[in-house]
């Protein structure tokens, strides 16, 4: 009897103690969970330093030991690392798991990128430009086709408008008012969504870039068509009786008195609007058409680089620098009677 | 068909009304071709309103003009009158020069381009003839050398000069003179009359609103004096000039002019 007790002690021990270890073991695994969680809650308070002890408190597995929380470790404490600017320390704690997982992807772009922050500002930034140029420069191409197809029909839109205005028909000049009223008093965003989307359902389907010009076409021609009728108005009305005194009809005297001396008093307020028209070009992009904007922004999107909106910044200057230049050049030209 | 006796313009009661403020009342007037005409009258007068209801800057509300005997200007239609076709009012227009108190020249175009531009864009002559025309337009009124500038270098006088020429470019029959020494500096003057002088030797038949009396006395064959729309008085310089003028108004208004 004595002898089956003893016996039964001894292996209550032995399953005591394997109990032990076992529990031991399984409660090992759900501290190192559990540490992860208590990080995760730190981090959530804003303590970071407090966060780090503990995901550094999670050891690396021996061989053939479930990993995952060792590798989400030091990433996390990677990251938070990143986030501090210890750059370095963060490199290190991320080779912690390259050593063990060589093939471990996150980890390897993550170093890659950290590698990256430490090479020189200029470095960096030359290479994403070589990299964002060829796709911003296809799009600046079309801003700029989208700004010379505008600059090409809104005088001569604005011109007609501007005729209409001023003359003593009552429907054509009822009619022109209506286009200027409609074109300057709604967003232009609107206008470009209305040809678009809005006339499909009229049965008119237009390609991105008809519905592009057309809008922007439009809409500067009404601006325009204010400007030069301000500035046909604003010519002495002597010079309108003189042409006629010498037998011009009204056509022959705007076409070859009247509207030529308003070139010059044209060309500040017409090349503002332009300036302004290269910027616009922008509002194109909401309607699936790929320039400058919209290529900085998927660029933006795809690498969450800043580089790109700031590149496309520059090439938005560079145009405007380059119109402005050539404006001031023409507002010259045209003004050179006036010289004594 | 001419009639050598026919006036070149004749004018029968024509009226202009701005609102209610009559301008031109009831004018009637007679020039016969190579007549000098000089208009004189204090300000807001009328006179202004008169030449430029001649060329049809101002659309009169009654009254006929003729001119070489033609009716132009205005055309009846449902016993309602209204002004002629455009393309006719042109054709006249291009036949009655006109010379303004402020020049109006084309700023933009050269002192030739200026002078051309009527034989080229409204008679539609060739460039080179147009060209031939206005340079010896401007040799008459002493300008060929300045044919390349641009108005804004001329002085007023030279710039009269060029108006005149250009309004000559198109072998005008008549010529219409607003003020045409007015605007500019007193030494100035001279040579504008000289150079309408030089037009009034060569037969030109002209109207010409003036407040220079002794250019009047000069050159005109017939004084008008206007007032108020009317035709106060009208004769020889010397007879509105006289001192036994007994006219008051036109002894006043000759009184404060000299
Ligand atoms: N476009 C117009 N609208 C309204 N009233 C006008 C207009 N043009 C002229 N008038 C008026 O008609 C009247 C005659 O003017 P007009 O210019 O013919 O006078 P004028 O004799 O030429 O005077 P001045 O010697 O000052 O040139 C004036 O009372 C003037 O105020
Ligand atoms: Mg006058």
């Amino acid at each position: 009897m004595e002898v089956l007790i003893k016996y039964l002690i001894s292996r209550a021990f032995v399953a005591l103690l394997f109990l032990c270890t076992l529990t031991g073991i399984c409660s090992a695994a759900g501290d190192y969970d559990q540490l992860f969680r208590q990080s995760s809650d730190l981090m959530a308070q804003g303590d970071l330093d407090g966060a780090l002890l503990l995901l550094r408190q999670i050891p690396a597995p021996v061989a053939g030991e479930e990993a995952g929380a060792f590798v989400s470790s030091r990433m996390q404490a990677g990251r938070i690392l990143a986030s501090q600017n210890e750059t370095n320390k963060a490199i290190a704690v991320c080779q912690e798991v390259l050593k063990l997982f060589p093939d471990n992807s996150e980890a390897r772009n993550f170093v890659a990128a950290l590698k990256d922050q430490l090479k020189p500002g200029w470095h960096t930034v030359l290479a994403d430009t070589l990299r964002f140029l060829p796709s911003l420069a296809k799009g600046a191409l079309m801003t700029l086709l989208l700004v010379l197809c505008t600059m090409l029909v809104s005088p001569l839109g604005g011109l007609l408008i501007a005729l209409g205005r001023i003359s003593t028909l009552r429907p054509v000049s009822g009619v022109c008012w209506f286009i200027i009223w409609f074109f300057r008093g709604t967003p232009l965003l609107l206008q470009l969504f209305f040809i678009y989307y809005g006339l499909p359902s009229l049965g008119i389907t237009l390609s991105p870039f008809t519905s592009a010009v057309i809008g922007l076409g439009l809409n500067y021609s009404a601006y325009l068509g204010e400007i030069i009728r301000g500035a046909i108005q604003s010519i002495d009305h002597g010079q309108m009786e003189a042409a006629k005194a010498i037998g011009m009809g009204y056509g022959q005297a705007m076409r070859r008195v009247i509207i030529p001396q308003t070139y010059k008093r044209l060309m500040p307020p017409v090349g503002n609007e332009f300036i302004a028209l290269i910027k616009d070009t922008a509002l194109v992009s909401t309607i699936a058409m790929v320039e400058l904007m919209r290529a900085a922004d998927q660029l933006f999107n795809t690498y969450f680089n800043i580089t790109a909106l700031a590149l496309a910044a520059v090439i938005y200057l560079v145009l405007t620098t380059i119109f402005t230049f050539i404006f001031e050049k023409i507002e010259y030209r045209a003004g050179i009677y006036e010289q004594r | 068909m001419n009639n050598a006796d026919q006036p070149l313009l004749k004018l029968e009661n024509i009226t202009k009304r701005f609102k209610n403020l009559t301008a031109v009342n009831a004018v009637n007037l007679e020039v016969a071709t190579g007549e000098k005409l000089v208009i004189i009258g204090p300000s807001g007068s009328g006179k202004s309103t008169l030449l430029r209801s001649i060329n049809m800057l101002e659309e009169i509300e009654e009254g006929t003009i003729l001119f070489e005997g033609r009716e132009v200007g205005y055309v009846k239609h449902n016993a309602k009158r209204h002004l002629d076709h455009p393309h006719a009012i042109s054709t006249l227009r291009a036949e009655i020069g006109m010379v303004f108190q402020h020049f109006h020249l084309f700023p933009h175009m050269t002192v030739l381009g200026n002078v051309m531009e009527g034989p080229l864009t409204v008679q539609r002559k060739s460039a080179a003839e147009a060209r031939t025309i206005a340079t010896d337009m401007l040799i008459k009124v002493g300008l060929s050398d300045k044919r390349d500038v641009f108005p804004a270098t001329l002085s007023g006088g030279q710039k009269q000069r060029v108006a005149i020429a250009r309004a000559l470019a198109m072998r005008p029959k008549l010529m219409l003179f607003d003020e045409p020494t007015s605007a500019l500096d007193p030494e100035l003057v001279g040579e504008v009359f000289d150079t309408i002088h030089t037009l009034a030797d060569e037969g030109m038949t002209m109207i010409i609103v003036t407040h220079h009396m002794g250019f009047a006395r000069e050159l005109a064959d017939r004084v008008i004096f206007m007032e108020s729309g009317n035709f106060l008085a009208q004769g020889t310089a010397d007879e509105l000039f006289s001192k036994g003028q007994d006219n008051e108004r036109i002894r006043g208004f000759l009184n404060r002019l000299l």
